[in-house]
């Protein structure tokens, strides 16, 4: 396995004008030069091999995209080094983009008129896919997915689910290398997004084509990722495996309960009574995130067992959307 | 590297029209209403002609038949960048919302990818109905016929469609440089109401301006000297089929530039 994409000290700035504020601000910004440099990426190096599948991560406006714009050739590094599959992508945008295919979740790149079906053939001439490989993919398709409904629905009349899926279908089509993925399940239902989930694994697994996936769904990089790569404020602040990030929580756990009644009021209540521990609800549990350095699970447990009528418990590791969260929050030590 | 010539473009190129056609038909209200609205619109311009006419029996030496085939060449000049670059219009809404960094993925040129992508069919109505008018001016002007004249007239529409053509790209460009540039592009396209009239009605200012800065003279006024004038061809007439091929690939030039420079907006 050889690494795929090398990326070397890469920084990426922009220039910003400083803007004022009102109608007189306005006035005075049609004159002004006055700019302060934004530095949306900050020396970032790393690399990935062919076949992996990485988790690139990072609040909003963390940079992400940009680097990803990067890669893809959209934009071209103010310092350092990016090689895709031995391309630089700026210089080289075209050939760049034979081996990669791009999926920017809320944005279709299909035709919007054209059925799906008319959109694989264009794209089957674009990249000039000989016939046969054409055809083996769509077979590949057929036996993973469910396309037969799709296949001859105009883009625009498809549900959100069925956008995404066919975009995703779309970026595998050519077989590339690479395949960059933002926000792939952004907005989707449980189902869709475990359909998505499956049909990305398992197209990484046979064609061995390397993702590159940005989310702020820790569900997919729990069924995708092994590694991923954090990055915020333009610095990158972790580059390993899950597992290996999660030791360094190695004394959390999430302590997780069920209540009658509102789950979202309970969770407010207990964040007051428990003001050491970050409290959380979804549809079914109350999460405590327990440190056990600070406290024993069980005597959480117990405080709270005196005061309320608890229906259900669970005991569980330390999420990977805690670990992320706590990152976010609080950074690598 | 895959090699992509002009084959590859020109097979691509029809498979997308085709698609897009397609795809409009079926949408057949659509259709019938601007085409409707097609015709009206051509009607409405021909008879304000036509009444202006009715007034002026000519203008600064120009007949009404001279006139007419004036207009007949600047409708028919005008179509293809009605009909091929129609996408210039919404190009800076997609570079404003960001939805314009999809075409940069592709492995193909960004400008054509582009333009492609729409086909105004509504255009070919325009098409008829300039040949229509140039074909019926021509019977009634005592300029006889031929090949030669044929060809002539040909090679000066290709040339009068290119600087249109070179006009929109450049004003529709502005977007990647400019928020609101709607104003140019609609500013350019209003240029074209003047393309229809000879350029000595204007003053010498506005004459020097649309004969070297925005050369709108050579859509119409330039070329159809050659046709109806052959005696008194100016030199610039001569010049158009260059200045046509210049100004589109500068226009192009820009297009790219401003493409090339964009980076989207964040997601």
């Amino acid at each position: 396995m050889g690494k795929i994409i090398e990326i070397k000290n890469v920084t990426k700035e922009f220039k910003v004008l400083n803007r004022r504020e009102g109608l007189k601000g306005s006035l005075k910004d049609l004159f002004s030069r006055d700019y302060k440099i934004v530095r949306a990426v900050d020396n970032v190096t790393m690399s990935i091999e062919q076949g992996e599948i990485v988790g690139y991560l990072g609040p909003n406006g963390a940079g992400k995209s940009t680097t990803i714009k990067m890669m893809t050739g959209v934009l071209e590094p103010t310092s350092g080094e990016i090689l895709v599959d031995g391309n630089i992508p700026y210089k080289n945008r075209a050939k760049n983009a034979e081996n990669i295919g791009v999926v920017f979740g809320q944005r279709s790149q299909l035709w919007w008129a054209l059925p799906l079906i008319e959109s694989f053939k264009l794209l089957r001439d674009i990249y000039q896919i000989p016939q046969e490989n054409y055809e083996q993919m769509l077979e590949l398709y057929k036996s993973l997915v469910d396309i037969e409904p799709i296949l001859h629905k105009p883009v625009r009349q498809m549900s959100l689910g069925q956008r995404t899926l066919s975009d995703i279908l779309a970026a595998f089509l050519h077989d590339p290398k690479i395949v960059f993925l933002d926000e792939p399940t952004i907005g989707l239902d449980v189902s869709m997004k475990a359909k998505i989930r499956t049909l990305i694994h398992e197209l990484n697994r046979r064609r061995n084509t390397t993702v590159i996936l940005t989310t702020h769904d820790m569900g997919d990089v729990d069924a995708l990722c092994r590694r991923i790569v954090i990055i915020d404020k333009g610095k990158m602040l972790y580059n390993n495996d899950i597992e290996h990030l999660k030791g360094f929580f190695g004394s959390y756990r999430t302590l997780k309960i069920r209540l009658d009644g509102d789950l979202e009021q309970w969770a407010q209540q207990l964040a007051q009574e428990l003001p050491d521990f970050s409290v959380s609800a979804d549809d079914e549990w109350i999460s405590v995130l327990v440190d056990e350095e600070k406290a024993k699970v069980i005597d959480v447990l117990a405080g709270l067992q005196k005061k309320y009528r608890i229906r259900d418990m669970q005991l569980e590791e330390i999420s990977t959307e805690e670990v992320i969260k706590k990152i976010y929050e609080e950074g690598v030590q | 590297m895959k090699k992509r010539g002009l084959r590859f473009y020109t097979k691509i190129y029809f498979k997308i029209i085709a698609q897009d056609i397609k795809s409009k038909m079926s949408y057949r209200a659509d259709f019938i209403i601007s085409t409707i609205g097609m015709i009206f619109t051509n009607i409405s311009g021909f008879v304000s002609f036509w009444i202006l006419f009715r007034n002026f029996p000519s203008i600064n030496g120009w007949s009404y038949h001279e006139m007419l085939f004036l207009y007949g060449f600047s409708l028919v000049s005008i179509t293809p960048v009605q009909c091929l670059f129609d996408n210039n219009w919404s190009l800076r809404q997609q570079v404003y919302t960001g939805d314009f960094i999809k075409y940069c993925f592709r492995p193909i040129n960004l400008f054509f990818y582009y333009q492609s992508e729409v086909f105004d069919i509504k255009g070919l109505g325009q098409l008829a109905f300039g040949i229509g008018t140039m074909a019926y001016s021509w019977s009634k002007l005592d300029i006889g016929f031929s090949a030669f004249m044929l060809l002539k007239l040909i090679v000066f529409l290709i040339t009068a469609s290119l600087i249109m053509i070179a006009l929109q790209n450049a004003a529709a460009a502005t977007c990647f440089w400019i928020q609101n540039s709607f104003y140019v592009l609609d500013l350019a396209f209003k240029f074209k109401d003047y393309a229809k009239y000879p350029i000595t009605i204007f003053s010498p200012v506005f004459r020097f301006i649309f004969t070297f800065v925005i050369p709108i003279a050579f859509i119409a006024y330039y070329p159809s000297y050659v046709v109806l004038r052959p005696d008194e061809v100016p030199l610039l007439s001569w010049l158009s089929p260059l200045v046509g091929v210049v100004f589109f690939i500068i226009s192009y030039k820009i297009w790219m530039r401003g493409a090339l420079k964009y980076n989207g907006t964040g997601s």
